[in-house]
């Protein structure tokens, strides 16, 4: 690394500071709490100096100058608020606003809109301009980006982000003068990624969301922050919600506030694909099978029969014929409490999941190397980055994004091997294309092998270039690498310990948004929370006052195999399709009882005998685990009456099965309640009392459905998690390591790894009842790739 | 063939050759042509740089920076390549000097490419000719291909083992490419719009690398120097503005014409006897002494030296040395009105004051003119333009701040004239019909 | 001394008692009183039930920027936008009312909304006989609230092509 700079003395507004050199005056301002306001300006991308907002008057410098590109030198005196500052300032506000539409009232940014809080800080609001202002009519680029073009004042932001900050380049200028227009790349429409960064961008209302459009306004929702549902990589997404018929209604996700791992990005699934929640074909209640049709019921119906029928089984048949299914959608206190449902409640070691990646050999590699995980902040600051297999610009959009701006912005080295050609390697410093399937064989070339080159080189990559990357790979320290889910078993442990020495964190790419959290959590038929294996069961028996079932239980096909065989007789599934994933015969399940709680009317679910609705990602509070292991809380939002969250379901079927709930759920713990009334804050306010309370595992868990009392009992048991619950609570991300976990007989299953092959547009069940992710073109065109500019 | 004006007080220097038919090759070399550029290879660049800075040449361009010292900006070592410019893209209004030197000494600007090349040590030169001037491309490119053929240019160039390059490049029609920043990114092929400085083009310029980039005349002007020694070139002018340049005189004059006049020459002068005055005997009202971008100069402020610093003084600039003289029959908000559609259309829509401001002149006059002024107007115009004046990201902003900001302060009784829905006074007909369309 | 200044006292004030008697009533005569506000009398300032007004075309003037909402001290006004199209034409705007509801329960008439309002949509009428038995009728509607479509625009509002051509059909 670079010394750090040189620090440089300044003077702005009297005020003395220093700053280091090379910085933006903008910056060193901001720094010492001046605002210098700025349209065009915008951390992260190309300067611009078009909007002329941030005018500030420098000593010895005749005219003023724009801080935005004017870096600071030793002695500068600036002034930011002098009479000809202000004077410029509001001229050019003045000057905006004179071809700018005043139609504030209809207008979607209205009440969150950059030029609108500009007016009112330097004031213009009276127009000296009689004239007609220009106007062109509204266009739509795509189902979800609208540009209202006389509202747009060139900032060029929208162009900036789609060129550099995605590497798409599907916006540009057109024409010149007052005619200048932002044009999408396909004459009168977009083909992109939608991923929407023009429109959050946008400091007024000329990019408008298809999705949000006119619907409500900014004042009139609720806004909490929390983690996206869709892919592995933990995107922080403030969903914007209000009251409905049924409850809160979605109106919006963004993340403008730039909280979270992923400052403002979001993908077009983060930032569109919510709107599953409404879909129509949402199941709202309870449906029992009777005579093969689902007949609606109530809560009480339902779970008094599935806790019937549990304890049936339990007692005829004995533990060994029940399994569970969990998922890699639901919570980790949810995972949690699952598994130790099953293995406390059913007294069955008969749970699994739907693997995406080969965690328990990613958790043994680890350990076995003493080596570390990088989280989702470190693949932006790596020196350099390598990515076998995956292609993130699909299936991990903000690792691809952390990428592309690490190596736009830090110049980091980037090396890519993948069998396709896949958009990221514009980015890459090297990029060798294998077979495809030939990733483990690269593998066991890093490791030594040279043999193995020759059977790599049939795509293109020549002997010389493996030979080369590989060097250059030896050479790089503190190395993050990143692989998909095409390594599995003992090649991760060889690609581990061949980066380890070089001080490297790694990354493992599971699908879902807590595939990780579910094996983290012990989803396994073979392991326990935290991978740890029946041998070190004491710690686990002793925290929960109960014994685990001894016998290794059945994976989900061995599951499926004993349902056909009969001798499974009754099958838990949550929030799971198993029968699609890994294409599995559903007559099977017509003889055991199964449950399903899901959403969606799934390929599983229509085999249930009960189904039970439940609530998704943002409508319940817990925590997630992204791909990186990067820990994360969420926050409820939405709500739609009469679904419930999957914690509280599986808490009352065991209550109903005659289970002690204090056992499964430690709540009842903590200090006296304040319940809420002397504080008086009201929801969507930053509640600093609660936040206090929770951070000190005060706060009185006094309900046996809330999430936190497990997590507390997460972070007791399982090692790694052991983390700040402060940073939790307040909204940040915590890294968990892997490296307490000591165990080198974790087993692993590399043929139970299905990967979901999602793509940016598609997102297992969620992302088929998503209408606007169905509605984009790109969705039946993918695999076309932008030219970049 | 441009038709050709003489004076007997011309100093014919960079005019020397014109209706020689120097175009080519062969007659040029008959004029002395290609002897500068050998002599500063054995020079060698150090003492060409020299002879410039004694020259006290100042760019043609309009900002009138002295070239030798430019020069010397460059840095001698770069990683990157250097390059030389020739910004022939010469589109002011009232300006058209570069086209006379193109059609009659095209090899002169060639030449004095090269011995900027050999002053920066730079290895490739190129010539960007306006794209409206396509005649002249043609001539431009006939003019190259004979250097090449001669051997004067590419590999070891006169045998002295320098290698140079000389290049052609023809702009799409964009005034704002005449700005040197956006000239190399039109160059380098992408939307012709001003950059980010600094960093200065002698530092990170053309494809990032060190670039020296000099107006057709200037480069025009660099053989004579070295021929006839930069002392002996400065003499002619006045102090601190050496040599001649090329006035461009048109508008109400009898004789309107490019006359290569020594710097320093009386405008006055220039108006009454190298112009032969003003036409049809009326009087003069106003002159726009360098090209449209400069404030106008009143009939009563004309009797000044025309060089940098004295036209500075009087309040106005030099520019390119496009005078533009106004009778007493022309409405000053009408020239106001149709110098600022020129800008509105040119302006290359990067910055907000440039864009919104040209455009808001353009309406705030036509409606002005057609009789719809208030009274308020008249500060409105001259609000507007005093707030575009050096907050626009290049020059272009200014340019049509400045002449405006001239005309409102000189003229205001005009303006006022044009108020209370009354008629144009200079327009025989009634005012509205004149309204030109306004395109949103 | 003192009986004379009590009797003075009980006279004048009796004087006026009785003056009174002859002068006519100015008591309103609500609500037996004539015409269709049954005697009731209104100051012009009068805050009654509010308005929606519509322009001179007939459209809406609410173009659901839930102004009125944000500046309601009691949070009475509920609104639902949705976006005008061709076919469908509510408001002068790109945007509409969908559902514009004012619970009178809540209701202060206290006219931030109608100040708030940037297109004079929402105005106080005169209405206030707004007493119920049963509270669920105090949210008033959108449909209740707005004014009635002007005379000349008349039965021919041609804003709703849909509507219209609905109409076209049952006339044929």
């Amino acid at each position: 690394m670079a010394d750090a700079p040189k620090l440089v003395n300044i003077t702005v507004n009297g005020k003395k500071t220093t700053a280091p050199a090379g910085t933006l005056l903008i910056e060193a301002c901001k720094q010492i709490g001046i605002e210098v306001p700025s349209f065009c300006y915008y951390p992260g991308l190309s300067l611009q100096g078009a909007c002329r907002m941030c005018l500030v008057e420098i000593e010895k410098m005749p005219k003023l100058q724009t801080a935005c590109t004017t870096p600071v030198a030793e002695g500068m005196v600036v002034n930011t608020e002098s009479e000809k500052v202000v004077q410029s300032r509001k001229a050019m506000l003045e000057i905006v606003l004179a071809n700018h539409p005043l139609d504030c009232p209809v207008c979607d940014a209205g009440g969150e809109c950059e030029l609108q809080d500009m007016t009112y800080t330097y004031g213009a609001a009276e127009s000296k301009f009689i004239d007609i202002k220009s106007h062109r009519d509204e266009q739509q680029w795509s189902p979800v980006v609208f540009f209202d073009r006389p509202r747009c004042i060139l900032c060029y932001r929208c162009v900036r982000v789609c060129g550099e900050g995605m590497d798409v380049w599907a916006l540009g200028v057109q024409n010149r003068g007052q005619g200048s227009v932002i044009a999408p790349n396909k004459q009168d429409h977009l083909e992109c990624e939608e991923c929407g960064m023009c429109i959050d961008i946008c400091p007024v209302g000329a990019l408008t969301s298809g999705s949000y459009r006119y619907k409500t306004r900014p004042w009139e929702m609720n806004h909490v922050g929390t983690v996206c549902t869709h892919c592995g990589d933990g995107c922080l997404t403030t969903v914007g919600v209000r009251r409905s018929d049924t409850g809160m209604e979605i109106v919006r996700c963004d993340n403008r506030d730039k909280s979270g791992i992923n400052g403002d990005f979001l993908c077009v699934k983060g930032r569109y694909a919510f709107d599953f929640a409404a879909n129509q074909e949402r199941i709202t209640q309870p449906l029992i099978k009777r005579d093969g049709k689902f007949v609606p019921a109530t809560w009480t119906q339902a779970i008094e029969l599935v806790a019937d029928k549990f304890k049936q089984v339990v007692q005829k048949d004995g533990p060994q014929a029940i399994g569970v299914i969990g998922s890699n959608r639901t919570t980790n206190e949810e995972n949690y409490l699952l598994q130790k449902f099953a293995r406390l409640v059913l007294g069955t070691n008969n749970i699994d999941h739907h693997r995406t990646a080969d965690f328990p050999a990613f958790a043994k590699a680890i350990s076995e190397n003493k080596a570390r995980t990088a989280s989702m902040r470190d693949v932006f600051e790596a020196p350099a980055v390598l990515l076998i297999g995956n292609d993130p610009t699909e299936q991990h959009p903000l690792l691809a994004w952390q990428i592309r701006n690490n190596v736009r912005l830090h110049r980091s080295k980037f090396y890519i091997v993948n069998s396709q050609a896949i958009k990221l390697r514009r980015q890459a410093t090297q990029f060798v294309q294998i077979p495809t399937g030939a990733e483990a064989r690269f593998v066991d070339f890093l490791s030594g092998n040279d043999a193995a080159a020759g059977t790599l080189t049939q795509a293109g990559a020549s002997n010389e270039n493996l030979s080369q990357l590989r060097d250059a790979l030896k050479g790089e320290q503190n190395l993050v690498v990143i692989f998909g889910s095409e390594l599995r078993g003992a090649d991760i442990s060889a690609l581990v310990k061949f980066a380890a020495p070089q001080n490297a964190k790694f990354i493992c790419l599971g699908d879902y948004a807590n595939s990780r959290g579910a094996a983290d959590m012990g989803l396994f038929p073979d392991l326990l929370p935290g991978y740890a294996t029946f041998a070190g069961a004491a710690r686990y028996q002793q925290e929960w006052g109960a014994d685990v079932p001894a016998l290794v239980g059945m994976d989900l096909k061995q599951m499926f195999g004993a349902a056909r065989d009969g001798k499974l007789k009754a099958l838990y599934v949550v929030g799971s399709n198993p029968v699609s994933r890994y294409a599995l015969d559903p007559f099977v399940l017509q003889a055991p009882f199964v449950v399903v709680q899901d959403m969606f009317m799934t390929e599983t679910a229509i085999a249930a005998d009960v189904i039970l609705p439940a609530a998704f990602a943002y409508e319940k509070s817990g925590t997630f685990t992204s791909t990186c292991g990067d820990l994360q809380m969420l926050r409820k939002a939405g709500d739609v009456v009469s679904v419930k969250s999957d914690f509280e379901i599986v808490v009352r079927i065991a209550e109903k099965m005659g289970y002690d709930v204090r056992k499964l759920v430690p709540f009842g713990k903590g200090l006296r309640a304040d319940m809420g009334q002397s504080r008086g804050a009201q929801s969507g306010e930053a509640d600093r009392h609660s936040v206090w309370l929770q951070a000190r595992g005060l706060e009185p868990k006094v309900s046996p459905f809330d999430p936190l009392a497990t997590l507390d009992e997460i972070q007791r048991l399982i090692p790694g998690y052991d983390v700040s619950q402060i940073n939790l609570v307040s909204g940040n991300d915590e890294h968990t390591q892997l490296v307490q976990i000591q165990n080198a007989s974790i087993p692993s299953h590399p043929e139970l790894v299905v990967p979901s092959n999602d793509t940016l547009f598609t997102s297992g069940t969620l992302g088929r009842y998503s209408t606007v992710l169905n509605s984009v073109m790109e969705r039946r065109a993918t695999g076309k790739e932008v030219a970049a500019d | 063939m441009a038709y050709l004006v003489s004076h007997p007080d011309e100093v014919k220097v960079i005019s020397s050759r014109f209706g020689k038919g120097a175009a080519d090759i062969d007659r040029y070399l008959e004029l002395d042509g290609y002897k500068a550029v050998q002599m500063a290879l054995q020079m060698g660049s150090e003492a060409v740089i020299n002879e410039v800075k004694a020259s006290n040449l100042r760019g043609r361009g309009g900002a009138g920076f002295p070239t030798g010292m430019k020069w010397s900006f460059v840095p001698k070592e770069s990683a990157k390549p250097k390059y030389v410019l020739c910004n022939g893209d010469e589109s002011e209004p009232g300006t058209c000097k570069d086209r006379l030197i193109f059609e009659h000494d095209p090899h002169a600007v060639i030449e004095g490419a090269m011995i900027a090349a050999i002053a920066v040590n730079a290895h490739k030169a190129y010539i960007y000719i306006r794209g409206e001037y396509r005649y002249l491309l043609e001539i431009m490119q006939k003019s190259i291909a004979d250097v090449y053929a001669r051997g004067f240019a590419g590999k070891n160039i006169f045998g002295s083992g320098y290698d140079l390059d000389v290049y052609w490049h023809g702009g799409a029609g964009a005034y704002e490419v005449g700005e040197e920043s956006a000239l190399m990114e039109s160059l380098e092929g992408k939307r012709g719009v001003p950059r980010i400085r600094p960093p200065f083009p002698a530092v990170v310029g053309l494809w990032g690398g060190p670039t020296v980039i000099n107006n057709a005349e200037t480069l025009a002007s660099v053989p004579h120097i070295i021929m006839m020694g930069g002392q002996k070139y400065a003499d002619i002018g006045t102090p601190k503005n050496g040599g001649t340049r090329l006035f461009c005189l048109s508008g109400h004059l009898e004789k309107p014409g490019v006359y290569e006049l020594p710097m320093g020459y009386n405008l006055k002068k220039m108006i009454y006897e190298v112009g032969g005055g003003i036409s049809n005997g009326r009087k003069l009202k106003a002159v726009v002494p360098g090209g449209s971008s400069t404030p106008v100069l009143t009939a009563d402020e004309i009797d000044i030296a025309m060089d940098f610093d004295s036209v500075a003084k009087a309040g106005s600039m030099l520019g390119s040395g496009g005078v533009v003289v106004i009778d007493d029959a022309t409405c000053i908000v009408k020239f106001a009105l149709r110098t600022m559609q020129f800008y509105r259309h040119e302006s290359c829509g990067w910055c907000i004051p440039c864009r919104e401001g040209t455009d808001w002149l353009n309406k705030t006059l036509t409606r002005f003119h057609a009789g719809g002024g208030l009274a308020k107007d008249i500060d409105n115009i001259r609000y507007l333009a005093e707030n575009m004046l050096g907050r626009t990201f290049c020059p272009l902003g200014d340019a049509a701040a400045m002449p405006t900001i001239g005309f409102v302060k000189k003229f205001r009784e005009e303006f006022e004239a044009h108020l209370e829905g009354k008629p144009c006074p200079f327009e025989k007909h009634g005012a509205i019909s004149q309204l030109p369309v306004m395109s949103h | 001394m003192g009986f004379l200044k009590n009797v003075s006292a009980i006279a004048k004030g009796m004087s006026i008692t009785f003056g009174e008697m002859f002068k006519p009533t100015i008591v309103e005569n609500y609500p037996d009183g004539p015409g269709p506000l049954r005697g009731a009398v209104f100051q012009e300032r009068f805050r009654g039930m509010h308005v929606l007004q519509r322009d001179e075309n007939g459209l809406e003037k609410c173009v659901a920027c839930f102004l009125c909402a944000a500046a309601c001290p009691s949070n009475c006004i509920y609104i639902e936008a949705a976006e005008n199209t061709e076919e469908n034409r509510i408001s002068g705007a790109e945007r509409y009312a969908k559902v514009y509801n004012i619970d009178y329960n809540r209701c202060i008439f206290c006219g931030y909304c109608v100040e708030a309002c940037p297109t004079d949509a929402i105005t106080h009428g005169h209405g206030f006989e707004l007493a119920t038995l049963n509270a669920t009728n105090l949210v008033y509607r959108k449909e209740q609230l707005l004014a009635g479509v002007p005379a000349h625009v008349g039965q021919n509002v041609v804003f709703n092509i849909t509507e219209a051509a609905k109409q076209k059909m049952i006339t044929k």
